[in-house]
């Protein structure tokens, strides 16, 4: 069995390679677009994209690269990218991807369904191709040579033109490494109230996060500061939910936490059945009163 | 210029129940329109008024997507036409199966310049069946777009990556799939609705749909996480309770 993984960063061709191992005897990672990884498969392929050209068009040289490579199976990180790239490569196959795999098994996976109100095992037809967010596997079992094989890019007919870049700035925020994670909902009306948040975090020693709509549509959140299936998973020791109702998608990002505070004044919130303990009132009034009391 | 929109139909979350068995029943759902695809429709009316177009939603689903509150819904938000494909034989179809329906609809829809899509839909969130689409349809297609603005042959989108932002120059015809943050949807008034239910709905079987490439093994609901669930009205005894556990 031979892996074709498609991948970018560094951090998740490490962890999607040692994922391959796991289910194959030979990994190819394919590099498109961003410096060439070396030591985590037996080869990197790697594309360099023209200044013009967007990564996402090297579909056909990716093509020609997975047939010459005769891999079997395909493993593609969950970044907008590589997305484009296995959902091209997959069509010129005649198959399609299963998106978030949380386990592999053969040409079957287990993915969320309606983030995480469901667990759906999927099985593909022909060559399985999994698309795998972070934390599925362990990075540091990676292991591999330092062999890379250059592959031109080859422009499609109807090519993209890219006129220029700007690189986003790196968000001062690290929620996989908190011990405690205040998270702020849509219960805040106001962007000046979340300075009762950050009291109570400095307080805990703890990191802010969010739910998904304060990091979208208002941006009162850098993007990666949302909890959730779409987002970071996260689990800390202590996690403060406040104003947030407790949706599935936002759940499962943080149901691996050790213990669940929660804060909202509706008492049907489905939030307060998945907490431990739980205030049903305004967090204007709790949050102050946790910060003075800890 | 033709601008067509697909938008999926599905169950109302909320509304799923979980039997005895572990199961998930869908039996009493209602019909929605997938959560950020209401961005995608918002987007494409945006973009249709700034250019003069038409606007056109094409939708594949299951037979209860033939929803008459739905339909509305779709075309009380400045779309012109339904096309919409419900049937049972159209559940559960994999991202290449949905994209070639999909691709259909776009030619019955006659003709397209632009498709615009959501970031994902809310079941199976796979970001795939735009490029499915492009793929099929043999066009371009970019993802993560925040902006886009029509020059003659070409619309010029601003794309929002992980760790970047790209300028792109695309060629008409193509598919694009947008960010949530790119429209927030409107809130329909009465008047919309009323007139939405005079607007054309293309509503058709499903015809030659494809064997899936992946399918469904088991669904079921995931195991829950055991939780204390204390809950307080009482300020003083939760903040005690809290300081205890801590
Ligand atoms: C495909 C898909 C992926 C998604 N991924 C994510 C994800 O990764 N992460 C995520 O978070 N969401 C995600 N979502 C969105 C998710 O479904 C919910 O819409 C979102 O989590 C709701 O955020 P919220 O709880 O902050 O807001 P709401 O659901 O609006 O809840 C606000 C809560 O605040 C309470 N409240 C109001 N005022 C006060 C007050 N003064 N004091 C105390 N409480 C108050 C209310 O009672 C209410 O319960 C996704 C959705 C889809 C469709
Ligand atoms: N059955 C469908 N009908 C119409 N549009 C769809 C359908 N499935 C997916 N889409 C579109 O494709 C986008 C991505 O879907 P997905 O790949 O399932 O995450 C969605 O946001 C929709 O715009």
């Amino acid at each position: 069995m031979k892996a074709f993984v498609i991948a970018e960063n560094e951090g998740a061709a490490r962890e999607l390679c040692a994922g391959a191992r796991t289910v194959a005897d030979s990994v190819v990672l394919c590099v498109v677009g961003a410096p060439a990884i070396t030591g985590v498969a037996d080869v990197c392929v790697h594309i360099d994209v023209p200044a013009g050209n967007i990564a996402d068009d090297a579909y056909l040289s990716v093509k020609s690269a997975f047939d010459a490579q005769g891999a079997d199976c395909i493993i593609a990180e969950n970044a907008l990218r590589p997305l484009s790239l296995v959902g091209r490569l997959t069509a010129a196959l005649g198959t399609a991807a299963i998106a978030g795999a949380t386990e592999i098994n053969g040409t079957q996976a287990s993915t969320m369904y309606f983030g995480g109100a469901g667990v759906r095992t999927a099985n593909a037809e022909a060559i399985p191709a999994f698309i795998v967010g972070s934390g599925v596997f362990d990075g540091s079992a990676a292991t591999g040579t330092d062999t890379v094989e250059e592959l031109a890019f080859q422009a499609p007919a109807n090519a993209v033109t890219k006129q220029g870049e700007e690189a986003l700035p790196k968000a001062d925020i690290n929620l996989a490494a908190a011990d405690a994670i205040v998270a702020c909902g849509r219960g805040f009306s106001d962007e000046a109230d979340l300075q009762l948040a950050r009291d109570l975090a400095a307080k805990l020693g703890a990191e802010v996060g969010c739910s998904r709509p304060l990091a979208e549509g208002v941006d009162w959140f850098p993007k990666e500061a949302y909890i959730g299936v779409s987002g970071a998973v996260v689990s800390p020791k202590t996690y403060v939910a406040c104003g947030i109702s407790g949706q599935m998608q936002h759940m499962v990002g943080c149901n691996g936490s050790e213990v669940v505070i929660a804060v909202n004044k509706d008492k049907n919130a489905p939030i307060f059945k998945q907490c431990d303990y739980g205030f049903v009132g305004d967090l204007k009034e709790a949050l102050p009163a946790l910060t003075a009391a800890l | 210029m033709n601008i067509l929109v697909a938008c999926k139909i599905i169950p109302d979350d909320q509304d799923i129940q979980i039997a005895g068995d572990g199961s998930l029943d869908f039996s009493k759902a209602h019909q929605i329109v997938s959560e950020y695809d209401l961005n995608a429709i918002e987007f494409a009316a945006q973009l249709g008024e700034a250019t003069g177009s038409s606007v056109k939603a094409i939708s594949v689903g299951a037979a209860a997507a033939d929803d008459s509150k739905v339909k509305k819904n779709i075309l009380s938000r400045g779309v012109d036409e339904l096309f919409l494909t419900a049937d049972d034989a159209a559940t559960d179809l994999d991202s290449a199966a949905t994209a070639a329906e999909l691709a259909k609809l776009a030619n019955a829809a006659d003709g397209y310049d632009l498709i615009v899509v959501g970031t994902g839909s809310a079941d199976f969130y796979a970001k795939q069946v735009g490029v499915h689409l492009a793929a099929k349809l043999d066009v371009p297609y970019v993802s993560g777009v925040t902006k886009a603005t029509v020059n003659g042959s070409t619309v010029s989108c601003t794309r929002v990556l992980e760790n970047v932002v790209e300028n792109v120059d695309v060629p008409l015809p193509c598919v694009v799939s947008i960010l949530p943050d790119a429209a927030l949807p409107r809130i329909a008034g009465m008047k919309d609705i009323l007139a939405a239910g005079k607007k054309p709905m293309n509503v058709s079987a499903a015809e030659g749909v494809a064997a899936p490439a992946v399918s469904t093994v088991s669904l079921a609901a995931p195991a829950a996480v055991d939780r204390k669930c204390e809950v307080f009205e009482d300020i003083d005894s939760f903040v005690a309770a809290v300081k205890a556990a801590l």
